[in-house]
């Protein structure tokens, strides 16, 4: 069983190689200079630049949290780059470079609408919206959207083509100060998707984001907005890699998600940035704030995160249940190995009477990883008959790793009912000595014994997502099993 | 074996217990009717074989301000805990249950369960459950439960309609919710508890 472990902590990380594209840069630091600077090569209006100054001069106000069960590498905020994008060819500044092309490909993600028009690939696919470093670098689908109304680009255009939606819903879900991570994002976020959905409309194929850091020395701070106005529906899928490296980088995104009357909105996340190698050196420092609210009565917002990859991972994708008899899901697997650390779980914030919520939160832990579930379930004063449900199971996979939960149930309502539940176990020999004299390899028995565990977060992903989810999963344990 | 009672506010209450090898311990605590208290209490398990079995009441039915912390540590292996905690919470009361179970590194076959059940009888009182696993060993099992709520309709009705007079079916179905707790008491101290039921 131990030599199984050292095994499973032998991975590979797919997606570690780099890019070599040429690439400009703002210089290194951050001061409202940068901020000026940042936003001038975007070309933002007045009242942007004006929003990010007022964030950075609070963010300077602020000191970073540190009630997460993690320990945090000190992060100098000053030798980060905070704008770095791919140079686009002064001849063909319509074309993307066929590196970038190459990248995405390499990654699995599809850039040609042709392929899929011309029936190659099956129907009904993917709108992507690619992310390079700072910049998107194209947005698929863009046109057919389009004709249903549906406004699916990158943050930048937004600004650009739709500044009154953006000015109206920017930082009304996540406030400018909600803490020190976002407050930082609101003061130097560079690209992300911007995502509406006009009333009535179902959205008619998923949509999608996929963030890539590339370039070494920065940190990636993209901002997303999606709004779902009454009784439309979207499915929203976001995905992300980076380089290996022996440094640490930053992300510190930003996700609001603006869910009107009997709208439906599902955000699943697959997130594998690079984890660090097997003795804790380098990787991804994932600090995101993802928050939604359901606005009107009868609201729907799902949540649905795999969590593989980053050295930390800090992140609490929440619901604000405002409307009469909305619902939100939370649905999470968090997965840890070698010194990987994760504090990841959610808040329902009840407000609205008869509302529901549901967490379902899946940890695992192996090597010398610590894999907490923070969250939040509070019912509000006029959240009659609101419920809730939560289940939080741990995996421990080797006896030097850690499975915390610390949830936090608040309720105001005599009319309220709230429910939680968790467990911690590991992998009983039973069970693998069941699997290994039918002939199934040790290895194979555990990743079965874990994809059976996450399945009931596995089969809530898109199906393509699902199929990668459990390819993750497998490698992400390679070497761990004892 | 019979368990220990410690009345808040009316009997010293141990802040640190420490159980050696094989040492088993029941204690219940009760937090009467009327008291305000805040009460840590941390209780370590330090060799092979020691098990507790912990369980507490509150009842606030007025404006007491009720906070417990309870730590228990299962610093060997081999030890087993388990805790419960019931609350009724009233008027405008606020009571706040924080419960920790924490297995240290290689703190083998562990088995620690808790729970923590909460009725909130008013809109204006309020209730606070934190219920928490810090583990660091893996051969072990552990969990927790919590929730809050209120009485079940349903029941309340199939009471009324044998006869029961509301007030009564009520006081019934909060002592059959005390009962697992109520029951590990002196009955002159049960009848009290009985006796003092909003």
């Amino acid at each position: 069983m131990d030599d199984l472990i050292r095994d499973l902590s032998a991975q590979e990380y797919k997606d570690g190689f780099v890019t070599e594209v040429a690439q400009e840069y703002v210089p290194k630091g951050l001061n409202e200079d940068i901020i000026r600077l940042i936003s001038a090569k975007k070309g933002e209006p007045d009242w942007l630049l004006e929003f990010r100054l007022g964030a950075f001069r609070k963010w300077r106000q602020m000191t970073p949290p540190q009630w997460g069960h993690l320990k945090l590498p000190p992060i100098d905020f000053q030798d980060i780059i905070y704008w770095a994008a791919p140079k686009r060819d002064e001849d063909r500044p319509d074309e993307i470079d066929p590196a970038l092309l190459e990248t995405f490909d390499k990654l699995g993600i599809p850039l040609h609408e042709r392929e899929v028009l011309a029936g190659v690939k099956p129907k009904g696919g993917v709108a992507v919206d690619a992310v390079f470093d700072s910049v998107s670098v194209t947005t698929t689908f863009r046109k057919s959207l389009a004709e249903k109304g549906i406004i699916f680009c990158s943050f930048s255009e937004a600004v650009r083509e739709h500044p009154d939606l953006v000015r109206k819903y920017l930082a009304s879900v996540v406030p400018v100060g909600d803490n020190f991570y976002a407050a930082l994002n609101s003061a130097v976020f560079s690209d992300g998707s911007f995502c509406y959905i006009p009333k009535g409309v179902k959205c008619p194929m998923d949509l999608s984001s996929y963030f890539r850091i590339n370039a070494s020395g920065t940190g990636q701070f993209e901002r997303t907005l999606i709004i779902a106005d009454e009784g439309s529906s979207v499915s929203y899928m976001e995905g992300c890699t980076a380089p290996m490296r022996d440094e640490n980088q930053l992300h510190a995104a930003v996700v609001e998600i603006i869910v009107e009357k009997d709208a439906d909105v599902k955000y699943s996340t697959v997130q594998n940035w690079y984890p660090g190698d097997a003795q804790g050196r380098g990787g991804i420092l994932n600090l995101v704030t993802k928050r939604g609210i359901c606005k009107g009565s009868g609201a729907h917002l799902s949540w649905t995160q795999v969590e593989t990859g980053s050295a930390v991972t800090w992140k609490y994708p929440s619901t604000i249940l405002q409307g009469d008899y909305s619902t939100s899901e939370f649905y999470s697997v968090a997965m840890t190995n070698n010194y990987q650390q994760a504090d990841t779980g959610t808040k329902m914030i009840h407000l609205g009477r008869g509302t529901r919520s549901r967490v379902v939160s899946k940890g695992i832990s192996a090597g010398y990883s610590e894999n907490s579930y923070r969250g939040l379930v509070q019912m509000g004063p006029a959240a009659e008959g609101a419920r809730n449900y939560s289940q939080c199971d741990s995996l421990l996979i080797g006896s030097r790793c850690g499975a915390h939960t610390f949830p936090v149930i608040r309720n105001h309502n005599p009319h309220a009912v709230v429910e939680h539940e968790a467990t911690t176990s590991k992998i009983s020999e039973d069970q693998l000595f069941y699997c290994t004299q039918r002939g199934i390899a040790p290895e194979d028995a555990v990743a079965l014994i874990v994809g059976g565990y996450a399945r009931e977060v596995l089969s809530r992903l898109p199906m393509e997502f699902a199929v990668e989810a459990q390819k993750l999963l497998s490698v992400s344990l390679e070497g761990a099993v004892g | 074996m019979d368990s220990e009672v410690y009345i808040i506010g009316r009997d010293a209450v141990p802040q640190f217990l420490r159980l050696d090898a094989g040492e088993a311990r029941s204690m219940t605590l009760v937090v009467p009717p009327g008291t305000s208290a805040r009460l840590g209490l941390e209780i370590d398990l330090c060799g092979p074989g020691a098990s507790l079995d912990l369980a507490g009441v509150y009842l606030c039915n007025d404006a007491e301000r009720v906070d417990l912390r309870v730590l228990v540590r299962h610093s060997s292996g081999g030890c087993t805990s388990r805790q419960l905690f019931k609350g009724i919470v009233g008027g405008t009361a606020r009571a706040a249950f924080d419960g920790l179970i924490y297995v240290a590194q290689d703190a083998q076959k562990t088995q620690a369960y808790q729970e923590n059940h909460t009725l909130l009888l008013s809109g204006t009182a309020f209730a606070e459950s934190r219920p928490q696993l810090e583990i660091y060993a893996d051969d072990v099992q552990c969990s927790h439960g919590a929730t809050t709520g209120y009485l079940n309709p349903d029941e309340l009705f199939y009471l009324r309609s044998r006869g029961i007079p509301e007030a009564e079916a009520r006081r019934l179905q909060m002592a059959a919710f005390l009962a697992p707790v109520l029951s590990r008491l002196p009955e002159s101290l049960t009848e009290e508890i009985y006796a003092g039921l909003p």
